[in-house]
């Protein structure tokens, strides 16, 4: 086997494994903070995705530009779907409160979904922008590709730290192991709350303009997306971004060598077969210890 | 009775049901056909979800699993009746198989857990070449709609009786008590495993009849109809809509959601998913606890029955009694005798030591107060004798029996009773119900539901609880949530009892009760106690001797008198004027 052809397989890998983990991020942190799962979080990547390359078809604008445009978009989205639908269930039981966020969440990924592909059409589509390759010996990588990986990986950095040192990230951290002992010291929780899912969604829009510039995005992949970015969460620790990032890496990786050397259709189990075989080993999820 | 016209009112309804096919056009018994499949897959994911309280997103994997079974069985050939059974079998036992991983997971991972099962089946579906990939499973065309629909009613009756029967029996109760606090519940003598595992097989056993009509009458199957994750959904909305773990919460719900997607299908030619997918969410945000639990439903004078909680359905046995004052049997006289023996008993977590190689013998009939700093080791050992933990090294030997390995039904059987220092209700059953729960579930001596509930108004009495039978135990205030865990823990009808904090914070008239209860539950039927205290002077008043814990280790042990004067109890735990307190 051509050892070239193995290293473009494993830099795909590692970039969609990067861009799942960006996903997983979000939905850890609002996980972390508010214990909703929000199945329609990776719906907003989809939708983010077909909405970037319908601008991009319409204006042929810069992807920096339109990520500019979106992540404000889909933050406020994110605040007032948590404001307006998720916050007033607080006040209910905890079963009460469970099930009407996944009914809350499920009903916005099913509208979503079908707006988009009612608005944009239901057809796969991307972002058709190629910059020039660069050749080393064998290996081809497009320069799209390298900013991307550079990209992610600056920004897995800086949120890294802005999580540890910044007002707001030690707020979230606070509301994430504590939420009473956080609201006694002073943190508007429910505010938290609310800005830790306008939080995740911006960092999702940021995703979703770069999965658009690599892979083609349609409205109704978003749950599958979800399924990934819950195991990659489960398997680096809920709230431990570094330990996503590698999670994200490694299912990314899984999946590539997967459709290389057995099957393409299998690749997609292997994300739910990872987070039920965790699940069973590590009831609690794996590196829980750790954030906690 | 009302109980008979209960029955005479559902054989009505499923007569009437029966008689549609010969009267109404293809297209109503079409529509009735999918809400009885819609009505059976809603109310046996309930006794999961509603009963239980584990919610199971991976329902529908079970109605998919028993359409392909189904499917897959009658194009082999295979007789029809038989084809039912293979169904039922395969999915029970899927059911069975899944039931060992997912309930090591609580909460929210059990959710996310089932949320994957879906997904998977699909693929599974897709990928195998025995299901047919995409094209899915083709039956030989033909008409049997009738058929399929006059099974549907008999399935429907199975699913009614089956959910009434859960209402009345002491296996619904189990789930109840599962669905609130399961340490509790394996304080009561329940063994929680085997009841949600079957609790789980019967939910999917139902769901593979269903899947197997629909399968049948479609005469067509393929992944995205049986396992996709918009349609998975809808049977969970339903019974949400209705009302969870109500009698006629998903009967509601059926018959609205259904005629409203039907409303849907007619008339509105896009976006039909988007227009479920606003319903489901206004249900989500508006009543994820079900429209039968609206006061506009419940205050009303005709149609407010709907919404009854189970407890309305249940009347207690009204004087059974076993003895004067408790119902307690009197226990043969061992006086002297040890009834608990620890043997350098230690358990730690992680580097933590919070028991330190305790050695102890209790005998029968002691009364033996048990003090130290908080933080000392106190209740970790109660959580050590009563199996909440299992003890990393040493034995525990109760009435002669080792310990080592029990679960925590078995220790609660055996005859250890406790409080929880914090107290841990069944939160939404009432008090007649909390108490009523260790007494269905006590090995030869378990009473029947309505047996159980007149006798827990006499646990009631004695506690002073009286006036607050059928309160929901939410509602009680912190020392009534006290007077419960000491009830409910008499109820379990203990030899050994273990009392931790129950005395701490009320009123010196309360105390004095108190004590004197303790005496009389020794005097009068003979158990043998060990109480966590830091009321000194409540413990003077009753204890045969004191055991003084500090950091794990036993630092004095002999009658109150001693311990008192003890250097190292004054030093570490009374402080140096405790003497001339006492």
């Amino acid at each position: 086997m051509d050892a070239s052809i193995i290293i473009q397989i494993a830099l795909g890998g590692i970039l969609l494994g990067g861009l799942y983990a960006m996903v997983a991020f979000g939905l850890s942190l609002i996980y972390g903070v508010a214990r909703i799962l929000n199945f329609a979080h990776g719906t907003l990547l989809a939708v983010g995705g077909v909405a970037a390359s319908a601008i991009f078809t319409a204006t042929a604008w810069n992807p920096l530009l339109i990520m500019a445009l979106l992540v404000p978009v889909l933050g406020l989205f994110g605040y007032v779907f948590y404001d307006k639908l998720l916050q007033p269930l607080t006040k209910r039981s905890h079963f009460e409160y469970t099930v009407g966020s996944v009914l809350v969440t499920v009903g916005a990924l099913l509208i979503l979904s079908d707006v988009a592909a009612w608005i944009a059409g239901p057809a796969p589509r991307n972002i058709p922008l190629r910059f020039e390759a660069m050749e080393f010996g064998d290996v081809i990588v497009s320069t799209t590709q390298a900013w991307i990986l550079g990209g992610i990986i600056v920004f897995t950095i800086v949120l890294h730290f802005y999580i540890k040192k910044s007002w707001f990230g030690r707020a979230m951290r606070a509301v994430t192991q504590d939420h009473t002992g956080a609201t006694i010291c002073g943190v508007q929780a429910d505010r938290v709350h609310a800005l830790t899912f306008a939080f995740g969604s911006g960092i999702v829009a940021i995703a979703a303009v770069l999965y658009t510039m690599l892979f083609p995005v349609d409205p109704y992949m978003g749950f599958s997306l979800t399924v990934k970015a819950f195991t990659i969460i489960i398997l680096g620790g809920i709230g431990n971004l570094v330990g996503a990032l590698i999670a994200g890496i490694f299912l990314g990786l899984a999946e590539g060598f997967t459709s290389f050397f057995w099957a393409t259709q299998w690749a997609p189990a292997i994300s739910i077969v990872l987070l039920l075989v965790i699940l069973v080993i590590f009831p609690q999820g794996f590196g829980w210890r750790k954030s906690k | 009775m009302s109980n008979y016209r209960y029955w005479l009112g559902g054989a009505f309804v499923l007569a009437a049901l029966a008689l549609i096919p010969t009267s109404g056009s293809a297209y109503t018994t079409t529509l009735l056909f999918t809400m009885l499949i819609s009505y059976t897959l809603a109310q046996s994911w309930d006794w999961v979800g509603g009963e239980a309280g584990y919610i199971n997103l991976a329902h529908f994997a079970f109605y998919g699993i028993g359409a392909y079974a189904f499917c897959l069985s009658l194009l082999n050939g295979i007789p029809i009746a038989l084809c039912f059974v293979i169904a039922v079998v395969v999915t029970s036992i899927v059911a069975l198989v899944v039931s060992f991983p997912l309930f090591r997971l609580r909460g929210d991972y059990f959710a996310f857990a089932t949320l994957a099962i879906l997904p998977l089946t699909e693929l599974l579906a897709f990928n195998f070449d025995f299901t047919g990939g995409a094209d899915g499973v083709v039956l030989p065309p033909k008409y049997v709609l009738f058929e399929a629909y006059y099974l549907a009613i008999g399935l429907v009756g199975l699913t009614a009786i089956a959910t009434v029967w859960l209402i009345r029996t002491r296996f619904g109760y189990a789930l109840k008590a599962i669905r609130n606090d399961e340490e509790a519940a394996e304080i009561c003598g329940i063994r929680i495993f085997p009841a949600k595992s079957r609790v789980l097989i019967m939910s999917a056993g139902f769901a593979s009849l269903a899947g197997a009509l629909q399968g049948w009458q479609l005469s067509y199957i393929d992944p995205t109809t049986v396992f996709g994750l918009d349609v998975a959904l809808i049977p969970i909305a339903m019974a949400l809509l209705g009302g969870s773990g109500l009698l006629w919460g998903a009967v509601v719900g059926v018959i609205i959601l259904s005629l409203f997607n039907q409303l849907l299908i007619v008339s509105l030619p896009i976006l039909q998913t988007a227009i479920f997918g606003l319903l489901l969410l206004l249900i989500g945000r508006y009543m994820p606890g079900g429209l039968l639990r609206s006061g506009i439903i419940r205050n009303n004078r005709w149609i407010g029955f709907l919404g009854r909680e189970h407890d309305r359905f249940v009347k207690a046995t009204a004087g059974v009694t076993m003895t004067d004052g408790l119902p307690l049997p009197k226990q043969s006289d061992m006086k002297g005798q040890p009834v608990l023996e620890c043997r350098n008993l230690t358990m730690a977590f992680g580097g933590n030591v919070a028991v330190d190689n305790i050695s102890l013998t209790i005998n029968a009939g002691e009364i033996v107060g048990l003090v130290g700093t908080n933080g000392s080791g106190k209740t970790t050992l109660f959580n050590c004798i009563s199996k909440v933990f299992e003890q990393k090294s040493g034995d525990i030997i109760f009435l002669g029996q080792n310990l080592a390995g029990a679960r925590r039904d078995d220790a609660s059987k055996l005859g250890i009773g406790r409080t929880f220092q914090i107290p841990q209700p069944f939160s939404d059953l009432t008090v007649a119900e909390n108490i009523a729960m260790p007494l269905m579930y006590r090995g030869a001596v378990s009473a029947s539901l309505p047996d159980a509930l007149g006798l827990a108004t006499q646990f009631a009495e004695y506690v002073g609880l009286t006036d607050h039978l059928s309160a929901r135990a939410d509602s009680l205030n912190l020392q009534q949530k006290k007077a419960l865990e000491l009830a409910r823990a008499l109820a379990c009808r203990p030899r050994l009892l273990l009392v931790d904090e129950v005395a701490s914070g009320l009123t010196p008239m309360e105390v004095r009760n108190f004590v004197n209860h303790i005496r009389e539950l020794r005097d009068n039927y003979g158990i043998t106690i060990i109480w966590v205290e830091h009321i000194f002077s409540a413990l003077a008043q009753v204890v045969d001797r004191v055991i003084v814990m500090e950091q794990g280790s036993i630092i004095a042990d002999g009658p109150l008198d001693d311990v008192v004067r003890d250097e190292r109890v004054l030093r570490t735990y009374l402080g140096s004027a405790a003497p001339e307190a006492v």
